[in-house]
């Protein structure tokens, strides 16, 4: 076999990598393919009945309540299902669905490949997908909490004018958890394999036990800042069955705010201070994930570190 | 391999080793890659993949330095415009048309719109694709899935492409296409990292060759040269001829043949000698002299599988 | 022949038969079950709940021969109304009731931690070889679908069994040993059959219900989110129902109240008045009464707990073993004014029994469905 001819190759000179078009714009429009990537990978295939039945579910909910109990007050429903059954339970579960697969999902499907060759920064890319993903999730908590009033105050009297406030705010309540949530599941997902396991353990124990107890640990729950941002822009007042004059504060007896000595809930934090203290959790865990996944190295053939 | 003044290595390892836990990866290696087309060949588990992994900046040496075109690859997503990648597995977004997937690697390498346009049904109509660009993914076959594959990688028009395996699973005709792409690509002035295991088809792309195994360099070059070089084991030399027997009798006369083996099926001899060129010299005068027509002469020995052979066994 | 042949060789001896194929697969996936740290964490402490069992009916037996070890613990378990006096000066004759409500506790605590292990061990069982492709490798060997998902199903029965059944079975015996009375045997057989088959009904129904869902997936991370979101959002759902019941069957009991003391004759003398003050004052006391009765009689038509997954199988649980029954005796050494608050705080939701066994048996209609849609034969796969 004759031996092969060595490929006439010219000689190279390497441009600096900053001649190859304008890095500037070229970075931008890599940045934002990322997002909508991750967009598209959240919203694809049959992944939008998970959201059309996430929507349907509270709604559905309220429906069931009012064809059966039509007597419960609107006030009373909406603390019960916007305020307790949503965030206790809906909110987690989809920032569990959407943020605990940021990364896994791709390095699973071993299309990480793909994004981490690319001209982007890995802080950036990790960024960039978080922030889809928390598009994603805030527009289906808004989508699904409108359906969710519209089918508590619908046909019951009170004016759009009275009702429209409290959705907007319970709107954004739920948003700035689920967004808290997603930015610490995404955390989570970096830090161990068992991201459902650990998540679910920490809204059941922490968030679902400890928020609930008159101490000092419920200061590092979030359930704790919504409910008191909840309180302080909200009111969740019923009138006492036996005395229509006077009002049970719905809110202060299942959350336990002691407002018979603390009437104006001095002892808690201030609503500036709730939305900081939220704000900063996801901002740390945002700069943590992304330090963290810019560090790592991710496997999808040779094997992993033992 | 001798670097030319003007050709600068693209890929530099300074003794580099990788390990995970206590499996290693890579041990301590040391080499340059120059421009043009190089083959990166081992046996399974030669650590082809962990090498092409450190070159594209997805692994971190554990210890040693790894630099592209001059410059370290780890977190530096810059080099990666110039870099492409096509990897091993057989990964893609596969809800995503052969359109979609190459349009948005384009994106994702910073191309805007129109470029990205042009440059994805270039790339596509390259790898001949354009008939299947608009079904999705899922529904390709392999060969399919290869090209589609190789034009992510190509689509931004990188300096520098590592293709892992490229060829695996393709049928015949995919394979044919996808080497003359490859090796046009190298005419082109591209430099191309190929990794396999398949000899053949890497010996009709390059005669340069990196040869690893267990981790470690085992040779690179040219397969001529390392093929001189290996003084163990000594060049066989096969002669088909009518009086093989008579041949034989006069072959074993020569100081630098070490031994002769008759080939009665084929009418031929097996000639082993570590002089190979002064042999061939003298072969035309024994055909003349003492009238013993050679009908056929050939050697295995320069084929990289011999090569192969002779250095992963030992 | 002096030289033997060293290459590969037929077998030559008898294959198993087709009853025991499955079998493979079983101890397949309790191989790499056991494989998992966390798994192995976790089938240790839902092992916890069965040594509280076995203590408590250690206990329970050390009582009932009125041992000196445990003399200085009734007086404190009838001070904090454990137990009641009767039962202390007399336990054999409670001796059924007190197995069967630590069974009913032991239980209560174990479903949850197996619907832990089952989100651990559940999802990838089948979507796994969805995502690579492996049903060939099975089907293609003499194998039939029911084999394959009969190993499969193996792999739950494996794990739950391991962890709620052998335990019964295990702190079964150590109660017996503890009693040194044959007599128990004849008094508590039918429960340890109850446990088994209630067992079997929580692996049966959970293991079909989560190999359906991760045969609807190739990723198991979101098998597990449909499991949690069956276990979790349906439980949430069905306590948020009930609440809102609960919350206006008290506003309706409250607004007659509230009528009843509003309605005053306008001529009402003061003797008249303070005659009614009286009344009302009296009246107060058997409010909360009223209001448990009433909660309990609605209880036995309340569909809401039905959303609930985990209420079904309670319900049935607390069918099988008995429990109601159980209460229902030891409300007897209750003060007569005393036994309705007893029972409404201990029983559970009354509604009819097989209204939760036609939810679990349309869930595993439901899940067999599916299974046979999904889990196709190989010359139908795509």
């Amino acid at each position: 076999m004759k031996p092969a001819a060595i490929a006439d190759v010219t000689a190279n000179s390497f441009d600096s990598p900053a001649d190859r078009g304008a890095p500037g714009s070229s970075r931008l429009v890599s940045l934002w393919t990322v997002y909508a990537l991750t967009l598209r990978q959240h919203l694809h295939g049959k992944r939008w009945m998970v959201i059309a039945g996430m929507c349907v579910l509270c709604a559905g909910l309220v429906a069931v309540v009012r064809a059966t109990a039509p007597d419960v007050p609107s006030v009373e429903l909406e603390f019960d299902i916007a305020f307790m059954f949503i965030p206790q339970a809906i909110l987690p579960l989809l920032a569990l669905i959407y943020a605990s697969g940021l990364v896994r999902d791709e390095q699973e499907e071993q299309t990480l490949t793909y994004l981490l060759i690319r001209p982007i920064p890995k802080w950036a890319l990790y960024s960039l997908k978080l922030f889809a993903t928390l598009t994603t999730a805030v527009l289906l908590v808004v989508m699904l909490t409108l359906l969710t009033y519209v089918a508590i105050y619908a046909g019951g009297g009170t004016s759009f004018r009275e009702v429209a406030p409290r959705v907007l705010r319970a709107a954004s309540i739920h948003s700035l958890a689920v967004v808290t949530y997603c930015c610490l599941f995404g955390l989570i997902s970096l830090l161990t394999k068992r991201t459902l396991v650990v998540g679910i353990l920490y809204v059941a124990l922490f968030e679902g036990l400890l928020a609930n107890l008159p101490f000092s640990i419920r200061l590092a729950t979030v359930v704790y800042y919504t409910r008191l941002i909840a309180y302080r822009t909200l009111t969740f007042l019923v009138p006492l069955p036996i005395d229509p004059s006077r009002f049970n504060d719905l809110a202060a007896e299942v959350w336990q705010f002691d407002v018979k000595t603390d009437p104006g809930l001095v002892d808690h934090p201030q609503l500036h201070t709730c939305l900081i203290v939220l704000l900063a959790a996801c901002a740390i865990s945002t700069l943590l994930a992304a330090i963290l996944f810019s560090q790592r190295e991710f496997h999808v053939k040779t094997p992993e570190k033992s | 391999m001798t670097e030319t003044s003007d050709s600068k290595p693209i890929v530099e390892f300074h003794g580099v080793s990788k390990w995970y836990g206590n499996v290693i990866g890579i041990n301590k290696l040391t080499l340059r890659v120059p421009a043009g087309v190089t083959g990166l060949l081992g046996p399974n588990g030669a650590g082809k993949s962990t090498f092409l992994q450190l070159a594209t900046g997805q692994l971190f040496a554990s210890q040693g330095q790894v630099r592209v075109l001059g410059q370290s690859v780890w977190n530096n997503s810059t080099i990666n415009r110039q870099i492409g990648l096509c990897p091993e597995q057989d990964a893609f977004y596969e809800w995503m048309t052969g359109w979609d997937f190459v349009y948005t690697s384009a994106r994702l390498a910073g191309l805007n719109r129109p470029a990205a346009k042009d440059a994805a049904a270039r790339t596509i109509e390259a790898v001949g694709m354009t008939r299947h660009q608009g079904r999705a993914v899922r529904g390709y076959s392999k060969g399919m899935r290869q090209r589609t594959k190789l034009a992510q990688a190509l689509v931004h028009d990188p300096r520098v492409l590592f293709l892992d395996e490229p060829l695996t699973g393709t049928d015949p005709v995919a394979r044919h296409d996808l080497m003359t792409i490859i090796q046009r690509l190298g005419s082109e002035g591209k430099s191309v990292v190929v990794s396999s295991h398949v000899l053949h088809e890497v010996q009709s792309l390059t005669p340069n060759i990196i040869l690893l195994n267990h981790g470690r360099l085992v040779a690179e070059g040219n397969v001529r040269d390392i093929r001189d070089l290996i003084d163990k084991h000594p060049h066989q030399i096969v002669l088909i001829s009518d009086e093989y027997r008579k041949l034989a009798g006069r072959i074993l006369e020569w100081d630098d043949v070490e031994g002769v083996r008759i080939l009665s099926r084929e009418q031929g001899l097996m000639v082993e000698t570590r002089q190979p060129d002064a042999f061939y010299s003298r072969l035309p005068a024994l055909s003349l002299e003492d009238g013993l027509a050679i009908k056929e002469v050939y050697s295995d020995d320069d084929s990289l599988e011999s090569v192969f052979k002779y250095l992963v066994n030992r | 022949m002096p030289i033997f042949d060293q290459g590969y060789q037929h077998w030559k001896g008898p294959l198993s038969s087709h009853a025991w194929r499955w079998f493979a697969i079983t101890r397949h996936g309790v191989r790499i079950g056991f494989q998992g740290r966390v798994f192995r964490m976790v089938l240790l402490v839902s092992l916890l709940p069965a040594v509280a069992l076995a203590t408590a009916l250690c206990l329970w037996g050390l009582i009932e021969r009125q041992s000196d070890l445990v003399a200085g613990l009734v007086p404190i378990l009838v001070s904090f109304q454990f137990l009641g006096p009767g039962v202390a000066t007399d336990p054999k004759m409670y001796r059924v009731e007190i197995w069967t409500l630590c069974f009913n506790l032991f239980f209560s605590i174990e479903l949850t931690l197996s619907m832990i292990l089952i989100v651990l061990v559940g999802p990838s069982l089948i979507s796994q070889d969805l995502r690579f492709n492996a049903f060939p490798l099975y089907l293609s060997r003499p194998m039939r679908r029911i084999d394959y998902l009969g190993g499969k199903l193996g792999v739950i029965a494996a794990f739950l069994g391991l962890a709620i059944i052998v335990p019964c079975l295990l702190t079964y015996g150590l109660g017996l040993l503890f009693t040194f009375d044959l007599t128990i045997l004849k008094d508590t057989y039918r429960l340890l059959f109850a446990s088994v088959a209630y067992g079997l009904v929580i692996i049966f129904v959970s293991g079909m219900l989560i190999l359906a869902l991760s045969s609807l997936s190739r990723s198991s991370r979101w098998v597990a989110l449909f499991w949690l979101g069956i276990w979790l959002v349906s439980g949430f759902a069905s306590g948020a129902l009930e609440g809102l019941q609960v919350a206006q069957r008290q506003r309706a009991h409250f607004q007659r109240v509230a009528e009843i003391q509003t309605k005053r004759p306008a001529d009402e003398t003061r003797e008249e008045r303070r005659r009614r003050v009286e009344a009302m004052r009296a009246d107060q006391k058997s409010r909360v009464e009223t209001m448990q009765m009433e909660q309990m009689e609605a209880s036995k038509t309340d569909w809401r707990p039905l959303i609930s997954y985990t209420a079904n199988l309670s319900r049935i649980g607390r069918q099988l073993l008995g429990t109601d029954a159980a209460w229902q005796k030891l409300s007897e050494m209750q003060p007569p004014p005393m036994r309705e608050r007893f029972l409404a705080q201990w029983l559970g939701p009354q509604y009819p029994w097989y209204w939760s066994a036609g939810v679990l048996v349309g869930l595993f209609g439901v899940s067999a469905g599916i299974l046979s849609l999904s889990v196709r034969s190989l010359d139908r796969l795509r």
